[in-house]
């Protein structure tokens, strides 16, 4: 006998809506879990307590909140602008957030002589130590995998700063790493 | 354009380490039991005893004077169905049968 195929997430939310199907809702969170965690654990600095609640949050909201889902975007894709936005009411409680600032230090100077050893700083560290914009554009690229288009409309910035960010944060993540080509 | 991108190793880097999935390890369960109006398996069964135990007092309180339960009963078994205490006997049938078919309802 042929197993039953998984639902598609467009089933699940109907199901949610229509049902208050918590098993549906459980089965979202089991697949999307990985995704939102790992972008707020970028997000939130490698604080993966910080980063675990967050994610709680983020589901929570989207709990509350699945009746507005349009689907006119990917289940991920809304999830992650949850997700995003939890992260950014709080990086502004404890201080201002520059997103759209695409910075003015030349990649150049960011080698910073009292880190050890940069090839011992492992990718995680090393996306921690970005700046806001930058680190919030890899994790919308990378680890919710976006597009740049998708990046820009959820973090509120334009295009061309996306793509910025991301140049210059692979720069540095490459002088981080001590992979730069001299 | 697409080469370039495949052979820089921090791009690589990034796209492994992006694939690279968190084992749930219990998240699921914290977020399920933090939903509001998560189910309480208790509360269904002690409010559908409760308000049974409620309506059986106030139709035993409410029954006309001098008529009792058991004797309705046995009337009813007897075929007399117009006597005062066959006819609480059968309201509170009713009621429980309403009660039976409500929970069912809910169920499906």
């Amino acid at each position: 006998m042929a197993e039953r195929p998984e639902p598609a997430d467009a089933e699940l939310v109907h199901a949610v809506v229509a049902r208050d199907d918590r098993g549906a809702f459980a089965l979202l969170v089991r697949r999307h879990q990985s995704m939102v965690r790992s972008v707020l654990r970028r997000l939130a600095k490698g604080d993966h307590g910080l980063a675990d609640d967050l994610a709680q949050e983020t589901f929570l909201l989207a709990w509350r909140n699945l009746a507005s889902f349009r689907h006119d975007a990917r289940f991920s894709t809304w999830l992650y602008r949850i997700a995003f936005n939890a992260w950014l009411s709080e990086a502004r409680k404890r201080r201002e957030v520059l997103l759209d600032d695409p910075g003015e230090a030349p990649v150049t100077e960011l080698a910073d002589p009292k880190l050890p050893d940069p090839a011992r700083l492992d990718l995680e560290r090393a996306v921690a130590s970005l700046p806001d914009g930058e680190r919030a554009a890899i994790a919308a690229c990378y680890y919710a995998d976006l597009t740049h288009e998708e990046a820009a409309k959820a973090l509120g910035i334009p295009l061309g700063t996306v793509k910025t960010h991301i140049l210059r944060a692979k720069a540095r993540l490459r002088a981080r790493l001590g992979e730069e080509k001299p | 354009m697409m080469n370039e991108q495949a052979n820089d190793p921090i791009e690589r880097l990034l796209r492994e380490d992006s694939r690279r999935a968190i084992p749930d390890q219990g998240f699921s369960v914290r977020v399920a039991l933090a939903l509001p109006g998560a189910p309480r398996p208790w509360l269904r069964p002690t409010l559908v005893a409760a308000s049974a135990a409620i309506g059986s007092v106030a139709a035993w309180l409410l029954a006309p004077a001098g008529t009792s339960l058991l004797q309705g009963f046995l009337d009813l078994a007897r075929l007399q169905s117009q006597t005062p205490s066959a006819l609480t006997a059968i309201a509170l049938a009713l009621a429980m049968a309403v009660t039976a078919v409500v929970l069912v309802a809910e169920e499906n």
